[in-house]
């Protein structure tokens, strides 16, 4: 199967800003994989890298084996689409789409067969004809996905996407574009600031910031087992709690607290728990004292689908929990009064300050 | 605005108010073609003329009869006096944009009968002569239009006006019609002889400078020109003489708008500008100009420099032929396009 | 309030409709108010000047109706001045389009910094008046200009070309003067083309050459469409240049209609003119719209 990259050493500074610092990473025919960031953290560079329009200061990229650094944009032979779908206005859609093949020299029948196929995967044969100022954002979205597509590359690029439609419809199209990467197996690089949208659709996700892969996995490991403050921070509702290290192993609020992995922070650096406030489990072992937090309940929202319940730590920080209307058994708590967490030494991830 | 420009301003209106409320009666607006020829006439008859019959005088530029017609179509011209090339008093005449001339105020004698008409007056003339580089044809030049036409003898690049006045007569008198039998203009023979010097034309000038430039540069050889313009090639050095040897005289001439409403003493400054005193003062202060009047060069002693340089000067008015702007506010529609649709051809 | 919303006379659906309608009218019409200054205006200076020249046309000397002013243009010199005007202007108007588009391209391309600084070149000759400008082309082209004497001394050629008196010079002198009204509207456009699109082209397999012709010259052809109109109608109204520059020979509309105002006693003669070619201008305009679609993507970024 075609389309493995592999991204040796890449480096781009501009002036005394380095955008991309030593970045290397495979990506393995048929992966979908994510670059994960916050603006200016360099994911866009690296998939401009790729695409041929930012040219890098040194480094190497091989797809299935081939050099292609060297390669201008017109001859790398990508898909792209683009943050807001650079669809040409002088042409139709079915002119749009089928502008990769006429530059390829496919002509006549075939043309409108390849052009037909594309846009009936993206669900848009019926507009084929409108010009693709009449279209609406999600439109255009589809035609702009059928124009990458439609001459089979072996690699599919995708920057932000799908930012400029509104949450409902983004949502729809996740799962669409998910449902056509199953179909077609084409390796794609997707660039997103989205956290929700990198869990959803990646097979694996590369989360960058300051021009360097911070953590490269699954989604479940990047949720999970975030490896640094960063990571952990930019995923989910998170939050952070400070932990001693003493010689009986960390504690928290002076209670022993087990964790996943033991601490292998340096010296001088801080530890801190990664909470995610759904793992905080409301039943335990009351008679066991480890991974137990006691904490007292500030206040109680109801959410229609859900409670929003703030709890305040020993320490005096405040956590939001969101909870159903079932509490695994037990009576909601009431403002002011003592409640119980326990985490799972599964879910309990210690990570330093710095990374 | 500042605050002392406006005080200014103010006071100078206040003081524009004040004088012409004061001097209403005598001051006169006379507008002319504007630019070094309209200051030289300012100076040498219209002022001069205004300060005889004690009115205050003040000019003002127009770009030709359209502006004049304008100014009288609107019922109350701001001009009293319009100075203007004699077909275009002709035309305005036929028009009937002007006062009548009250003769009984100007005394005509002396000014040609031709430009002495109902509703205008000559003023001044000037005169379209044959000049050439003497780089080019040494002690052998052409000495009239009839060399200027014979393109064997005196090969070389030539230039005209682009305007039919004058170069219908020239192209006559290059074809051999004597000097007194130009006119009335035998258009179809001249715009036959126009056609058989065309190949030698380089250009066909627009304006008096564009026309001075050609011959300074040695862009042609020889041309028509206007003399007064003559005047600052040779100065500036360049090899270039003329002739008056058949030169067209053409007229300046002044007409009172219809409608003015200072007529009567508009008569008056017209009678002095045509006066042979006042008349006197063009050869000496406009070279190569001349005055209407023939009586000015009794009025006055010239010297024989003075007398060589003036195209009106009674021994190189000989040489010439008069403009009739009579004929030509008759028949100018045609000749103008027949003219016209021969150059562009 | 909930006895008020369920009162049955006052739920139903006309209720307030004439009001709501009122205030709506009233609104549009103090919108209209605010453009009232400028429509006035326009006119006052426009269309009323226009429909009286209009008018006039069909008057001749003594005030009676006539068609004259009309036929008179059927006189070869009208037709061949009618011909030349257009030949003249459409042939400006194409050295414009050679000579700009690459330069607006250029410009489009570089820093906002740098095109600003460059663009002071461009708008240069806005300081000069049109008349200094045409006699310093004459000192240049002509036979002993500038042009040919460094010709003639480096061997170049033997005689003098001739540069100017004819067509040749009133081309250059009015390309020099109509330059800046085509590259400015087509620079305006072009910096309004993302580049992503030139992106997208390459992403497509397009060469940079098959780029810029499929892609870019496309998405500038509204701003070229406004710069040729530009250039194009402002030629038909030229005076000076080919009058000096032409040598007399080239005879454009604008002449014809400055001499027939002086040599005609009735201003229908040049209104005439006028009229004709504002209508002959409009069709041209009209049909130059339609072949090239000028607005059928405007506003599109």
């Amino acid at each position: 199967m075609p389309g493995r990259v592999e991204i040796r050493n890449i480096r781009k500074a501009y002036g005394s800003f380095l955008a991309l610092d030593d970045v290397s990473l495979d990506i393995a025919p048929g992966e979908f994989l994510t670059l994960l960031g916050p603006s200016g953290s360099g994911k866009t560079t690296l998939l401009n890298v790729l695409a041929g329009f930012v040219r890098p200061d040194s480094g190497s990229i091989t797809i299935d084996g081939a050099e292609f650094l060297l390669l201008p944009p017109h001859k790398r032979n990508l898909g792209m689409v683009f943050q807001n779908y650079a669809l040409f206005p002088h042409m139709s859609v079915r002119r749009n789409v089928g502008y990769p093949l006429r530059l390829r020299g496919v002509s006549g029948a075939e043309l409108d067969r390849r052009v037909e196929e594309a846009l009936g995967l993206v669900q848009m044969a019926h507009l084929a004809d409108r010009g693709v100022n009449a279209l609406s954002g999600g439109q255009r979205q589809r035609v702009a996905l059928a124009r990458a597509i439609v001459f089979e590359p072996s690699i599919l690029l995708m920057d932000e996407p799908l930012s400029a439609l509104d949450k409902k419809l983004r949502e729809h199209m996740q799962l669409e574009l998910k449902r056509l990467h199953d179909r077609l197996g084409t390796t794609t690089v997707y660039v997103t600031h989205d956290q929700r949208e990198a869990l959803t659709l990646s097979d694996r996700i590369a989360v960058v910031n300051g021009g360097k892969i911070v953590q490269l996995g699954t989604p479940d490991e990047i949720y999970d087992r975030p490896k640094n403050k960063f990571v952990a921070d930019f995923i989910g509702e998170t939050r952070f709690l400070p932990v001693e290290t003493g010689a009986s192993g960390a504690l928290l609020y002076g209670r022993p607290l087990r964790t996943r992995d033991d601490w292998k922070g340096a010296t001088g650096e801080k530890p801190w728990l990664v909470i995610r406030p759904e793992r905080l489990r409301w039943k335990g072992d009351e008679s066991q004292t480890a991974n137990r937090i006691e904490a007292e309940t500030t206040d109680i929202i109801y959410q229609g689908d859900s409670y929003l319940i703030t709890v305040r730590m020993p320490d005096g920080a405040e956590l939001d929990l969101r909870r159903g209307p079932d509490l695994g058994g037990k009576d909601l708590p009431e403002r002011g009064q003592p409640i119980q967490l326990w985490l799972d030494r599964e879910h309990t991830i210690l990570v330093a300050d710095k990374s | 605005m500042h605050k002392s420009v406006k005080r200014g301003l103010i006071t100078a209106t206040a003081w524009a108010v004040l004088s012409t409320t004061a001097m209403a009666a005598d001051t006169l607006t006379l507008a002319g073609l504007g630019g070094k020829v309209q200051e030289d006439l300012t100076a040498t008859l219209f002022k001069p003329s205004a300060e005889k019959i004690g009115a205050e005088l003040r000019t003002e530029s127009h770009d030709g009869i359209a502006a004049v017609r304008v100014q009288v179509q609107s019922g109350a011209p701001g001009w009293d006096v319009a100075h203007l090339g004699a077909e275009d008093c002709a035309i305005g005449a036929a028009e009937g944009l002007f006062e009548p001339i009250d003769y009984s105020v100007v005394n005509g004698d002396g000014i040609p009968e031709g430009v002495r008409a109902k509703d205008w007056i000559a003023t001044n003339t000037y005169s379209v002569v044959l000049a050439w580089r003497t780089d080019k044809y040494g002690d052998n030049p052409p000495k009239d239009w009839k060399d200027f036409w014979d393109v064997e003898k005196f090969p070389g690049r030539r230039a005209l006006s682009v305007y039919p006045q004058e170069m219908m007569e020239i192209a006559l008198l290059g074809d051999g019609v004597e000097r007194d039998k130009v006119y009335p203009l035998d258009t179809k023979r001249s715009l036959a002889a126009l056609e058989k010097i065309k190949p030698s034309v380089s250009v066909w000038w627009t304006s008096g400078a564009q026309s001075a430039q050609l011959l300074k540069d040695g862009e042609v050889d020889m041309e028509a020109i206007w003399g007064s313009r003559i005047a600052g090639v040779i100065a500036d050095g360049a090899p270039v003489k003329f002739t008056y040897q058949d030169g067209v005289i053409g007229f300046g001439c002044v007409a009172i708008l219809k409608g003015s409403k200072n007529v009567a003493a508009a008569q008056k400054l017209v009678a002095n500008i045509v006066s042979p005193e006042i008349q006197a003062r063009i050869p000496t202060m406009m070279g190569y100009y001349g005055p209407s009047n023939k009586k000015a060069f009794e009025a006055k002693q010239f010297s024989a420099d003075v007398l060589t340089q003036s195209n009106a000067s009674p021994e190189n008015a000989a040489k010439q032929v008069t403009m009739q702007p009579t004929w030509w506010s008759e028949n100018i529609q045609d000749v103008q396009e027949d003219f016209k649709n021969l150059i562009v051809q | 309030m909930t006895m008020v919303l369920n009162h049955p006379g006052i739920a139903d659906a006309d209720h307030n409709a004439d009001a709501l309608k009122r205030q709506g009218s009233r609104e549009r019409r103090v919108l209209a108010s605010l453009t009232l200054p400028g429509a006035i205006l326009i006119f006052l200076v426009l269309i009323l000047p226009i429909g009286w020249l209009f008018w006039l046309s069909f008057f001749g000397p003594s005030g009676e109706p006539t068609l004259e002013n009309y036929t008179r243009m059927l006189k070869p010199i009208y037709v061949r001045t009618f011909i030349s005007t257009f030949e003249v202007a459409g042939l400006v108007t194409l050295v414009c389009v050679l000579l700009g588009y690459p330069v607006a391209y250029l410009l489009s391309q570089l820093s906002e910094r740098t095109a600003g600084l460059l663009m002071i070149f461009v708008v240069l000759p806005f300081w000069t008046s049109v008349l200094v400008r045409t006699y310093a082309w004459l000192v240049l082209l002509q036979r002993t200009g500038l042009v040919n004497t460094w010709l003639i001394d480096a061997g170049v050629i033997s005689t003098p070309l001739p540069l100017v008196h004819n067509m040749l010079g009133t081309v250059i002198g009015m390309v020099h003067v109509m330059l800046p009204f085509l590259i400015l509207p087509l620079y305006a456009s072009m910096r309004a083309i993302d580049s992503v699109y030139m992106r997208a082209a390459a992403n497509c397999g397009a060469t940079p050459s098959q780029a810029f012709r499929q892609v870019f010259l496309p998405m500038s052809l509204p701003g070229l469409a406004a710069g040729v109109a530009l250039v194009f109608v402002l030629c038909l109204g030229f005076f000076v240049t080919p009058a000096l520059l032409g040598g007399g020979r080239v005879a454009m509309w604008a002449m014809q209609i400055a001499n027939n105002i002086s040599v005609y006693g009735n201003w229908g003669a040049a209104s005439a003119l006028g009229v004709v070619l504002l209508v002959v201008t409009g069709i041209i305009l009209y049909v130059f719209k339609r072949l090239f679609r000028v607005d059928s993507f405007e506003g599109v970024r």
